[in-house]
């Protein structure tokens, strides 16, 4: 009996042809190899009860198929992605990862793919060493804060994105689905070829292009269920009316409640509880398609993404996004002159509570109102919180036990009514000549176009004394630009002997051009969000409508760039580049700057005295790099004094009141500064890169210092300047770090894959020097609670970047006798630091030893920035099933925490529960009082550290290709994950992982964050 | 290719194209004027309102459960909370800003051509002048001792002693009652007002420093020239006592109409014929623009009743409660009484005092919010954004009874005319007009008008010191609490307040505190 197969053996990674596989029935010598088409026919003479064929081609991975009874046999051959094969993307152009000198770090799109995140960045955290991600909001569609290497800035310290070539300000319009890559540039040297915008490192994204063979279809998608981690709890009515009983007796007053009123009192209202909305919806559906000829390749994708908010539900809190991709490449003419493009366009809809600072904070209102107050009315309203206002409540008129407070989930739901759609469109066109081999000109016309309208709507509404609003409002804004590029580049790559090198020279112009409009009145004439329009709204008193429009600044930049790469035998190797960057932020003097760098590697095992060490480590590279890059993030025409000519009426009426009668008038708000110039960026960086064990170990290790100096501060002037102070530059923050990514994948038997991989950073950061008189950048007022005083310091000399400033605190005093034992030595004798306090008050650390405690005595009780982030990701696969689990985590960074505003009624947490109350009860948490005052300073007390490790990812999947044998599909696999599944931390607020800062440079800030939720969700992954 | 990144902002004035015709410079001065509103609508305390509670009319007040910064001002002493440094700090700042917009209006004025325009070039100037000599006035009575700028300065610039800023006020005031408009046209500043103000000024400095003429213009103003200044200002007709007292207060004059759906009001209005220069200010406040865009009173809440409000009166923050001597100070039949003061028990308001701090019984009507019927405000009920920025009532800063009261101190020919007018006024027989009838008529017809404490201080420390020492019974939070007020603290400090402690952090302790403050 003999049986004969055919078949065709392609490239799972392009779908290509593969000519010259060996193709051998196991146990025998029988076997052939394939022909130019990857075709194969072989004779299966012998008589073998379960015939099976081995693949096997250098640079990919050998198959052993069994043949059972079929005749045809297509087979797609894996890659063996020996990682030193793999090319990573750099500025320009692409580079083999054997030859980089940089400090790169790259995530493959399907990485990003498995973890299901809505967004790109979310699913970058903890994969890239020294790349630092933090959520500044749990609310979907919200942005993330990223830093690499640590903050360098006390502006934004996001990175420069550049998609496909073209640079943006943002990457959440993209699907995961769509992104073949992301590769960070993390060193000055690799960012220098994107000089003036660098000095936050760059993120480069590469979006999925297609290959000749045939068509590849693949289907992603999953549904998930998102629920809270953990609540905080607040006082109940019972234990909240016996604080403020004792807070009442305390301040020397009568208590509110007698024990009987309140042992008959219920829970009361839980108000966090109510904001929360369990089982929001996650989803996400991406299809897509690639594939082409010898001349011609596509890759077109379309996908929905849908993510509901926890608090308050999709009504106010909601992420959609539709994207649709397409990328196409042709050659002509002998393949001399290529043309293409990328296009991915995607509307985004998103609606959101206010999650900014205590004034901005929809969830606040939650941790802050007593459990007194209910919900609704009698007649089913959200209760009016205002007295004598005829409200009934259990058949009784309402009196409000504290006026001042209202509803905070009526506040949330009515205050939020929003529409917002944001459409992006992004891609180029570009044409690329190659005259003679190695030798490119490439043009590229680049465009980044949005635009955005949002509507919202305020209905009229009646909640206590002081929120309330008399006239229903609806707004409409609209805004767009458009960011067009054009770069030409003219590279030459040549070898002579063992010296290969490449040249690079290009030029840039980029310009960024939008407008905007806003308008909003009120009286509608069907009042809701659905009808907020302003053709339906019928007021014409002007103290109502407001109206708005206006250009946003041209920005403009011109550049001129060039790299030179060489390398000799793939073993000394050598980088430099120097880009000149023009740019419209400042003025004619100082527009130009000049950003070099370089960079070189040592491959040591390619050497002979290696030979020894060879069998261990396989390859060995050392590099070293050094370079400079700027920040120009500010805003326009800092450097000209403005004339304010719309926020300085008058009225010289005399009606009592004239809402269109006011006299414009007109005055110089800032002080000009024709020398502002970017901040500069300059690191070194010394790093290597192993691989060990057969390439089954991966190490990668970088040292860097990186020393930003001119920063542009707002340095605050005299008051007698009596303008705003120019910007400046000056000041100089130093990070230092180490980084060390490690990664081992290895196989038991035949059948178990199985990978570990660990990633940590370690970063200090210190301010060196300030340019303001005091040298400190000073931190907001009123920002942790009303009537706060500065609490964090944006930058101070000796200091890290935004650290919590405030008193220190020796617990709490117990008795008398140790209040007036609490003491300085003066020079006007022996005197009690805190004369007028209780036992049960603050003790205080007289840090200058003058007997007060005043500022003077305020010194770093905290520091936002983490010293360590490291992630930990495992997994295996085995016979279609696959499982796996990521951890990340960030370690010696402290949180502050306020959720309260203190006056003598706001609720408390839980924790107050164990507040002093008689001598011995509690060290840490001071007594209870109406007048708050030991928690009105600023103090250790509202820090805690911030340390976590959390299970952002647990998935475990099975391909069901493997039951359903089927030459179609190439996969169908099912799984279930887990995010956000647990965290390990001692901190006690929602979600320890706080990125939001009331402003840049300031992080780690807990007002009653928006915490992230954790998913369920099962998923489906195909290709076909 | 250098043009490609020329870009010049198209909807944003600069100084360079800016400041180069008349209309520009009117602009520019409107800037100044709303300059005004920044001095006492910014954060810190209003100046007015300190003074009343520095003065012997007012305790600080406020919520039982606030900061004591009310407390600091009123005690003069920073011993009830050693934390509050920074009390005038948003004030300080606010007075350099204004200083600042006049000091580039003068600095720029003759850059344009002017022919055929003097007058109005010199009105544009006097007016400034007059803004700045405010600032100065304020800053010099409350800190004495501020760095003066009479053109747009950076650096470091150190404190100048009181005389040269009393010399720059009075040439600043001596252009503007020499250059002002002699038309009066509502809200500006007149040759009228610059004359009066200069009398106020020259009454303080001379109490104050017992010094007979004003420094600068070569010393000669001195008593004779203010008073001729007021003489001028009564003998231009411009300018009279309206008829009722309480028709000067918008809560002493308006009540709920009978159907109990709205006000009536006998209010005299802004810009009645009694008003020589106030401070203006309208209901279009923007919150979240605050700092620029002042317009409405945002101190007048601070007056308000705690939270509660009983139309007309609306409610507020209550600052400010009235010490019960003032209001036993009235002799009977003095209307001026029940126009000035709410007396909350004799009114039958059920005021619910138990997050009142110094509750006394008493509170001012002169300064305070209104209410609707229905408890809403009419600021915000009319377009206002929050009734807390929205209100609407003028600062009158200097009154026709005052000219007529200071010209009779000054020794005017018609003392006891003058005296006599606004006692009649006020439902009053005549009595003499001696310096202590004169003083005393001076505090029952300015209690919070920003005036009193300053007569005090330029009466002598002592007689200030002694005024202002009290003890007496208050209810904090309801609950009786003794609130004394020591005159030596006013010794101590010279009745000065506490320069910023961040302004000396700013100049690294080149600024020298005040005494008592340190």
């Amino acid at each position: 009996q003999s049986q004969v197969v055919k078949g065709t053996v392609s490239s799972s990674t392009d779908g290509e042809a593969l000519p010259g596989v060996t193709v051998l029935l196991k146990g025998s010598t029988t076997g052939t190899v394939t022909d130019l088409d990857g075709n194969f026919s072989l004779n299966l003479k012998e008589d073998v009860s379960d015939p099976i064929l081995v693949f096997s081609f250098i640079g990919y991975v050998s198959q052993e198929i069994s043949v059972g009874s079929r005749s045809v046999l297509d087979v797609s051959l894996e890659e063996d992605v020996t990682a030193l094969e793999e090319v990573v993307v750099v500025g320009y152009g692409v580079q083999q990862k054997k030859l980089v000198t940089g400090a790169t770090g790259q995530v493959k799109g399907d990485k990003l793919t498995a973890l299901s995140t809505t967004d790109a960045l979310s699913a970058m955290q903890g994969q890239v060493a020294g790349v630092n991600i933090s959520s500044t909001s749990g609310q979907p569609g919200e942005g993330l804060k990223i830093n690499i290497r640590g903050v360098g800035t006390i502006h934004n310290t996001g990175p420069l994105y550049i998609v496909d070539g073209v640079q943006t300000g943002d990457i959440s319009y993209l699907n995961n689905s769509d992104i073949a890559s992301i590769d960070v540039l993390k060193d000055a040297a690799s960012a220098a070829i994107y000089g003036s915008q660098a000095a936050n490192g760059v993120v480069l994204i590469t979006t999925k292009t297609g290959s000749a063979g045939k068509a590849q279809w693949t289907f992603d998608s999953y549904y998930g269920i998102q629920q809270p981690t953990r609540q905080i709890s607040m006082l109940d009515a019972q234990e909240y009316a016996t604080i403020m009983n004792e807070a009442a007796i305390n301040s020397g007053n009568l208590p509110y409640f007698t024990q009987d009123s309140i042992a008959q009192m219920g829970a009361g209202t839980d108000w966090v509880d109510q904001m929360i909305y369990d089982n929001a919806v996650m989803q996400n559906y991406a299809l897509g398609v690639s594939g082409g000829s010898e001349k011609s390749t596509y890759s077109m994708s379309a996908g929905y993404t849908g993510q509901e908010g926890i608090v308050g539900g999709p009504d106010v809190s909601d992420y959609e996004r539709f994207s649709f991709r397409l990328n196409s490449e042709h050659k002509f003419w002998n393949d001399v002159v290529t043309v293409g493009q990328h296009l991915t366009f995607s509307y985004m809809k998103k609606n959101g509570i206010s999650v900014g600072n205590q004034y901005n904070n929809s969830f606040r209102g939650a941790f802050g109102v007593s459990p007194f107050l209910p919900m609704y009315d009698d007649a089913g309203n959200y209760l009016n919180n205002t007295a004598n206002a005829g409200v009934m409540y259990q058949g009784q008129e309402w009196q409000p036990w504290n006026p001042g407070e209202n509803n905070p989930y009526a506040s949330m739901m009515l205050n939020n009514q929003n529409d917002n759609r944001n459409q992006k469109a992004l891609g180029d066109f570009y044409v690329q000549i190659e005259p003679v081999k190695g030798l490119k000109l490439r043009s590229r016309f680049a465009y980044d176009y949005y635009a955005e309208q949002r509507r919202s709507y305020r209905p009229v509404y009646d909640l206590s004394i002081y929120a309330f609003r008399t006239n229903d409002e609806a707004t409409q804004n609209m805004s767009q630009g458009l960011a067009l590029t054009l770069d030409n580049t003219l590279s030459y790559d040549m070898e002579f002997g063992d010296h290969s090198l490449t040249a690079l020279v290009g030029t840039y112009m980029w310009v960024n051009k939008g407008l905007w409009m806003s308008t909003s009145n009120a009286d509608l004439t069907v009042s809701d969000l659905e009808h907020a329009y302003i053709n339906n709204a019928t007021n014409t008193d002007l103290t109502r409508l407001n109206y708005q429009g206006a250009p946003n600044n041209d920005q403009k930049l011109q550049s001129y760039f060039g790299r030179l790469s060489y390398d000799f035998r793939d073993k000394y190797l050598l980088n430099a580049t120097l880009r000149a960057d023009g740019s419209s932020k400042f003025s004619e003097d100082n527009r130009w700057g000049y950003f070099p760098s370089v960079s070189a590697g040592w491959v040591l095992s390619k050497e002979s005295f290696w030979d020894g060490i060879g069998n261990t480590v396989s390859f060995f590279k050392l590099r070293a790099s050094w370079g400079q890059v700027g920040n120009q993030n500010i805003d326009d025409f800092q450097y000209l004094s403005p004339v304010v000519i719309n926020k300085s009426n008058y009225y010289f009426g005399s009606a009592g009141y004239d809402a269109s009668g006011n006299a414009v008038g007109a005055y110089v708000s800032r002080l000009s500064n024709n020398n502002i110039k970017w901040e500069t960026s300059e690191q070194i960086d010394v790093g290597f890169d192993a691989y060990l064990i057969d390439g089954k170990m991966e190490i990668n290790f970088d040292y860097y210092q990186k020393n930003t100096y001119d920063w542009l501060v707002d340095a605050p002037g005299f008051a007698t300047e009596g303008a705003d102070a120019p910007v400046i530059n000056g000041g100089n923050v130093l990070n230092e770090g180490y980084e060390l990514a490690l990664s081992y994948n290895d196989r038991v038997g035949d059948d178990f894959n199985y990978w570990i991989s660990a990633v940590g950073s370690y970063n200090q950061n210190e301010v060196t020097e300030v340019p303001t008189d005091d040298g400190i950048v000073h931190g907001l007022k009123n920002m942790l609670f009303d009537n706060s005083p500065e609490f964090y310091r944006r930058a101070e000399s000796g200091y890290p970047i935004g650290y919590f400033w405030g008193q220190e605190t020796l617990g709490v005093f117990q008795t008398e006798e140790e209040v007036l034992s609490h003491t300085s030595a003066t020079e006007s004798g022996t005197v009690v630091i805190q004369p007028d306090a209780k036992p049960g008050d603050l003790k205080f650390v007289d840090r200058n030893g003058d007997g007060i405690i005043n500022d003077a005595d305020k010194t770093m009780i905290g520091d936002p920035n983490p010293d360590f982030t490291f992630s930990l990701s495992l997994g295996f696969d085995y016979k279609g099933f696959d499982f796996s689990v990521l951890g990340y985590g960030v370690a010696g960074n402290q949180i502050v925490q306020s959720y309260r505003n203190h006056n003598a009624y706001a609720n408390y947490t839980k924790a107050t529960l164990g507040r002093w109350h008689g001598e011995g009860t509690s060290n840490s948490i001071p007594r209870v009082t109406q007048t708050n005052e030991n928690l009105r300073i600023v103090s250790d007390y509202y820090i805690q550290d911030g340390d976590f490790f959390r299970i952002n990812n647990l998935t475990l999947g099975y391909d069901f290709k493997n039951l359903i044998q089927t030459e179609n599909i190439g996969k169908l696999r099912i799984y279930a994950t887990v995010q956000n599944a647990f965290t390990f931390t001692k901190y006690d607020g929602m979600d320890p992982e706080i990125g939001y800062g009331v402003e840049n440079g300031s992080s780690g800030i807990d007002l009653g964050f928006y915490p992230r939720a954790r998913t369920y969700m099962l998923g489906l992954n195909m290709n076909f | 290719c250098s043009d490609f990144l020329d870009t010049e902002p198209i909807t944003q004035l600069t100084d360079g194209n800016y400041y180069s015709s008349p209309e520009d410079m009117e602009t520019a001065l409107v800037g100044c004027y709303s300059g005004l509103q920044l001095l006492y609508s910014s954060g810190g305390v209003a100046v007015p309102v300190a003074a009343e509670v520095m003065s012997d009319n007012c305790f600080g007040g406020v919520a039982h459960s606030d900061g004591f910064n009310y407390q600091v001002i009123d005690e003069f002493s920073l011993d009830v909370s050693p934390g509050e440094v920074n009390i005038f700090d948003a004030n300080w700042v606010a007075f350099y800003k204004v200083i600042y917009r006049t000091n580039v209006l003068l600095s720029k004025i003759d850059d344009i051509d002017w022919t055929g325009n003097e007058a109005q070039r010199n009105s544009i100037e006097s007016q400034a002048r007059f803004i700045r000599a405010y600032c100065y006035f304020d800053m010099a009575r409350l800190w004495e001792r501020v760095p003066l700028l009479t053109e747009p300065t950076t650096g470091y610039v150190p404190q100048s002693d009181a005389v040269d800023i009393y010399s720059q006020i009075t040439e600043d005031l001596l252009f503007a009652a020499e250059n002002g408009s002699e038309t009066v046209t509502a809200g500006r500043i007149t040759k009228w007002a610059a004359k009066a103000y200069l009398a106020r000024v020259y009454l303080f400095y001379s109490g104050y420093y017992g010094e007979t003429e004003l420094p600068g213009n070569n010393g000669n103003v001195n008593a004779a020239l203010a008073l001729q200044g007021l003489e001028d200002v009564i003998a231009s007709g411009s300018y009279d006592l309206v008829s009722d007292f309480k028709n000067l207060w918008p809560a002493a004059s308006t009540m709920p109409n009978e159907a109990g759906d709205g006000l009536e009001t006998t209010y005299a209005g802004k810009d009645n014929i009694e008003t020589v220069f106030s401070i203006k200010y309208n209901i279009t406040s923007i919150y979240g623009d605050s700092e620029r865009d002042p317009d409405g009173n945002h101190w007048l809440v601070m007056l308000g009743l705690r939270e509660q409000s009983f139309s007309p009166y609306g409610r507020g923050w209550g600052a400010c409660t009235v010490l019960p001597s003032l209001y036993n100070a009235y002799a009977d039949g003095d209307t001026r009484r029940d126009a000035s003061i709410i007396a909350i028990s004799q009114e039958g308001l059920d005021f619910d005092n138990s997050n009142q701090r110094e509750y006394t019984g008493y509170t001012n009507k002169k300064y305070t919010p209104i209410s609707n019927p229905d408890g809403s405000d009419p600021a915000v009920a009319n377009g206002g954004t929050d009734f807390q920025i929205g209100q609407y009532q003028d600062y009158v800063a200097v009154r026709y009874a005052d000219v007529l009261l200071m010209a009779a101190e000054l020794g005017a020919a018609t003392a006891q005319d003058y005296l006599d007018a606004v006692r009649t006024r006020a439902g009053l027989t005549s009595v003499p007009a001696t310096e202590n009838n004169i003083r005393r008529e001076r505090r029952l017809e300015f209690a919070f008008e920003g005036i009193r404490y300053w007569d005090l201080l330029r009466y002598g420390i002592d007689e200030a010191a002694n005024a202002v020492n009290v003890s007496m019974t208050v209810q904090n939070g309801g609950e009786d609490a003794t609130k004394t007020i020591s005159g030596d603290n006013l010794r101590a400090t010279r009745g000065l307040q506490m320069i910023p402690q961040n302004q000396i952090t700013r100049v690294d302790g080149k600024y020298d505190q005040n005494a008592g403050w340190q």
